[in-house]
């Protein structure tokens, strides 16, 4: 029972770091990615390659994973200058699926579609962190540094700026703000930090495979956003936590038959994605703070 | 050789493509919604059919079944879901999460039922003939074109002729007509989700015999339909038609230069390159800001 | 730069030739205007005039077919809307293009500054700020209702804002769309107001204005257009008494 809350809790702050870097862009600056997925996928990837070939001390891998990602988010930078809505929507689709492909192919670096085993974990300053009541804290604060820092941007003019980019491009462009770069800047910065979670997923699990970075992922966090409340601090934290933990229950309901528990468990999340989406679009914790700030 | 072969192969594939494409190119010009469970109503369709075929009820009842079922789970889908997020000025991101959530439910509740392995629907006519030395086609290749000519021919004359097809039209040159039009959106939405299901219909069919099914390709047929939309232009038919096969001759004749494993990038490659360089599509209006 | 005989004040904006196409429909055609310094030039014109046009050329946020416009004296033909900004002239949107999901106070703050990478401000860059948004709220009537988000704003109160965005820069050319267009008389006089008061402290400006009153109260000079060209551009006097003006004036309000 503690191993699996411990399990629970490691998985539910990485994924929450993968929402909170996905509202970064999504509720702040209006970008709404399909592609988040791919940054966790390179951060894996990335982390991995260092930590089994070279050094996997987190001083190593951290920093060069962080950096692939920073680089390769100017891929999804470029349409996000260009268009909006159901244009960005699709070409961050297509990211996707393109390195979804790369991710299967590119054997050398990602062992396939097998994926690589074996990953060493993680080394903090010479002290290697494997047990799970080690690990959670080492995620637990990862989330907590990485909440700081964007809480920071957020409520600094740059965070100003990119909600004044979400409400009226061309208003904020009048007002002396470089759209574009500061619309790669969010995009770099948001990458970055998702790369770190998937670090963390990579050496945690020992394992990975392309499964973990495909478009499913991309929608699940995007939903965990959603669901949370797009654009607020705690939401997407609230989000992962409940879309972690429906499935979990569902595995209790012992009067199920076991063989379908996985596609059960499928079936109650994309309900309970289309549920919420009808009866509570702001998110849970959406709502009520914007009735708050209406009635001041 | 090999190219003829494979010019044939994707034409059939584009086709498939095409009507797929324009169908959720039809729904989404029209009414704006993300309807990503397109895919779904595409294996619906396929399941049914190929379910009632197996009963040795035959195939004209299974194509009936296949396109009553895919235009009642549109039709389903837009009273209870989209038109209550609507309503509550839904975003263009709440609407796809929706259905994207429905979309999990449909392919779970098919390979529950019908298992997750793939199935075919055996035909004799999905044994491929030798039509030349060395060219090999299933008359199932031609029927697809067929199909697809019969069907854009209606769509064209339904389009042009009737005055539901005039509104569909303007109002996907110009979303914001709704309400100029005078004729009840609602009704609209609905005759958009009626046509654009049974466009998928043929398609269902068709891939059942040809590629066989499984409850995830769902996914893929969206996808694709996403990109021909995207590379036609939204809001144009014709041009969503000629994206749709164009992609499965791209994709089809990539196999002159990479494996198949590639096929699925360099559809999606071709997407990401147009949305950079011609936002606008094809045939579409201008999209950049 | 043109050369400023003792009686007419400064160019500040040099506009020559310029102009616009879209499509078929020659939006601007073959603008040329000064904009001088200290005074409130208006611009007058049935709808569809090209009057935005001519501020969205001025400001980057279209590019002109032909044409040439100088700043202080330097050419700004490729300019982009943020460097417009940048080198001090400032615009309000006719549709206001408020920032709505933030507050009133924040829709200032995010006018006032125009860094795009993020670094921390020294204190004193702070008060300033601090001091130029309370100043812009105030003068604005907003300070109430500076925890309100805009886009709860009464109508009034939202042009108000869009002014206030404006007020708060140190801006030295203010463009400005229709400010006070579906306002009440209250509320254009306070307008009128805050306007003579900052173009006594320094600040010129360029007003797209429709109310007669309004024009004739306050304009120092007078430029109009109509269909894309500028039919006269002189003082208000003169071209109020101008009977052909008056009749495309007039005939397009009727
Ligand atoms: N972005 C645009 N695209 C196409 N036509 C435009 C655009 N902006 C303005 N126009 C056209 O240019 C003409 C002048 O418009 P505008 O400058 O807005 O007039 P005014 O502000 O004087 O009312 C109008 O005929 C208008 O339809
Ligand atoms: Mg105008």
């Amino acid at each position: 029972m503690e191993a699996y809350l411990l399990n629970l809790g490691i998985l539910i702050s990485i994924y929450s770091i993968l929402g909170v870097t996905l509202n970064f862009i999504m509720g702040y600056a209006g970008i709404y990615s399909l592609a988040h997925a791919v940054f966790f996928g390179v951060g894996a990837y990335a982390g991995t390659f260092m930590a089994m070939h070279y050094n996997a001390s987190i001083f190593v891998t951290l920093p060069v994973a962080m950096a692939a990602g920073a680089f390769l988010s100017l891929i999804l930078a470029l349409p996000a200058l260009r268009v909006r809505g159901e244009y960005f929507v699709a070409a961050s689709l297509g990211l996707q699926v393109l390195a979804v492909t790369i991710f299967s192919e590119w054997k050398s670096v990602t062992g396939g579609i097998g994926g690589l085993i074996g990953i060493p974990p993680l080394d903090v300053a010479g002290f290697e962190v494997f047990k799970p009541s080690q690990f959670i804290f080492v995620t637990v604060g990862a989330l907590i540094i990485i909440l700081f820092i964007i809480n920071r941007l957020v409520h600094s003019s740059f965070g100003r700026s990119l909600r004044a980019i979400r409400d009226s491009e061309s208003a904020a462009a009048a007002f002396g703000k470089n759209v574009p770069l500061i619309k790669t800047i969010s995009v770099v910065i948001s990458s970055a930090l998702t790369a770190v979670a998937g670090v963390l997923y990579a050496s945690y699990l020992s394992f990975i495979n392309v499964e973990s970075f495909k478009l499913d992922t991309s929608v699940l966090i995007m939903a965990m956003v959603i669901i949370g409340g797009t654009g607020t601090q705690s939401g997407p934290i609230v989000g992962a936590a409940l879309l972690l933990l429906l499935p979990s229950l569902i595995s209790y309901m012992d009067f199920l038959p076991q063989t379908e528990i996985g596609s059960i468990q499928q079936i109650i999340y994309g309900l309970g994605m289309a549920l919420l989406m009808i009866y509570r679009p702001g998110g849970i914790v959406g709502r009520k703070k914007q009735s708050e700030t209406g009635k001041e | 050789m090999l190219a003829l072969q494979l010019t044939i192969t994707g034409l059939q594939t584009g086709a498939l493509y095409a009507l797929t494409a324009v169908g959720f190119s039809l729904i989404f010009g029209s009414t704006r919604i993300f309807h990503f469970a397109h895919g779904a109503t595409f294996i619906i369709a396929a399941y049914l059919f190929y379910f009632v075929n197996v009963s040795g009820y035959g195939m004209i009842l299974g194509a009936i079944a296949a396109t009553a079922g895919a235009i009642i789970f549109g039709l389903l889908l837009n009273r209870f879901v989209y038109v209550p997020i609507q309503r509550d000025e839904g975003s263009f991101f709440t609407i796809f999460v929706a259905s994207f959530g429905i979309g999990i439910v449909v392919q779970n509740v098919i390979g529950m039922v019908f298992g997750r392995g793939f199935v075919t629907v055996q035909t004799p006519l999905s044994f491929s003939v030798e039509i030349m030395e060395g060219l090999y086609v299933s008359p199932l290749a031609w029927i697809s074109m067929l199909c697809a000519a019969i069907s854009f021919s209606l769509l064209w004359y339904f389009l042009k002729y009737s005055q539901m097809g005039k509104a569909l039209r303007a109002l996907s040159d110009n979303p914001e007509l709704v309400r100029v039009f005078g004729m009840n959106p609602r009704f609209i939405s609905a005759c958009a989700f009626t046509i654009g299901s049974i466009l998928v219909v043929p398609a269902a069919i068709i891939s059942g015999a040809t590629s066989g099914l499984n409850p995830a390709m769902g996914h893929h047929v969206m996808l694709i339909s996403l990109a021909a939309t995207i590379v036609g232009g939204i809001g144009s038919v014709a041009g969503t038609l000629m994206a749709g096969l164009a992609l499965g001759l791209a994709e089809s004749l990539a196999l002159l230069y990479v494996d198949s494993q590639w096929t699925e990038a360099v559809t999606f490659a071709i997407l990401f390159l147009f949305i950079i360089v011609r936002p606008s599509g094809l045939l579409g209006r201008s999209a950049a800001h | 730069m043109v050369a400023s005989s003792a009686d007419t004040q400064d160019v500040l904006m040099e506009i020559r030739n310029v102009d616009k196409a879209f499509g078929g429909v020659k939006a601007v055609d073959n603008v040329s205007m000064d904009l001088r310094a200290g005074i409130i030039t208006t611009l007058v014109g049935p709808n569809g005039a090209g009057k935005t046009t001519l501020f969205n050329l001025i400001t980057g946020e279209l590019s002109k077919d032909s044409g040439s416009i100088k700043w202080l004296g330097n050419p700004i033909n490729k300019i982009k809307p943020f460097q417009a900004s940048r080198a001090g002239i400032l615009r309000t949107f006719q549709d206001l293009r408020l920032f709505n999901e933030m507050s009133v106070e924040d829709n200032i703050l995010t006018s006032v500054e125009n860094n795009s990478v993020p670094i921390p401000l020294t204190k004193s860059q702070r008060t300033a700020r601090r001091e130029k948004v309370e100043h812009a709220l105030n003068r604005a009537g907003l300070f109430s209702k500076r925890k309100v988000r805009a886009k709860d704003l009464a109508y009034a109160e939202r042009k108000f804002l869009s002014m206030a965005r404006v007020m708060a820069t140190d801006a030295r050319l203010w463009l400005l769309d229709e400010p006070a267009s579906g306002l009440d008389p209250n509320s254009y006089e306070k307008f009128l107001e805050i306007l003579r008061d900052e173009v006594k402290q320094g600040v010129t400006v360029c007003i797209i204005e429709h109310n007669l009153d309004i024009v004739i109260g306050i304009s120092d000079r007078i430029a109009f257009l109509d269909r894309g060209k500028l039919l006269a551009d002189g003082e208000p006097q003169s071209i109020l008494d101008d009977p052909e003006l008056r009749a495309i004036y007039f005939g397009e309000r009727t």
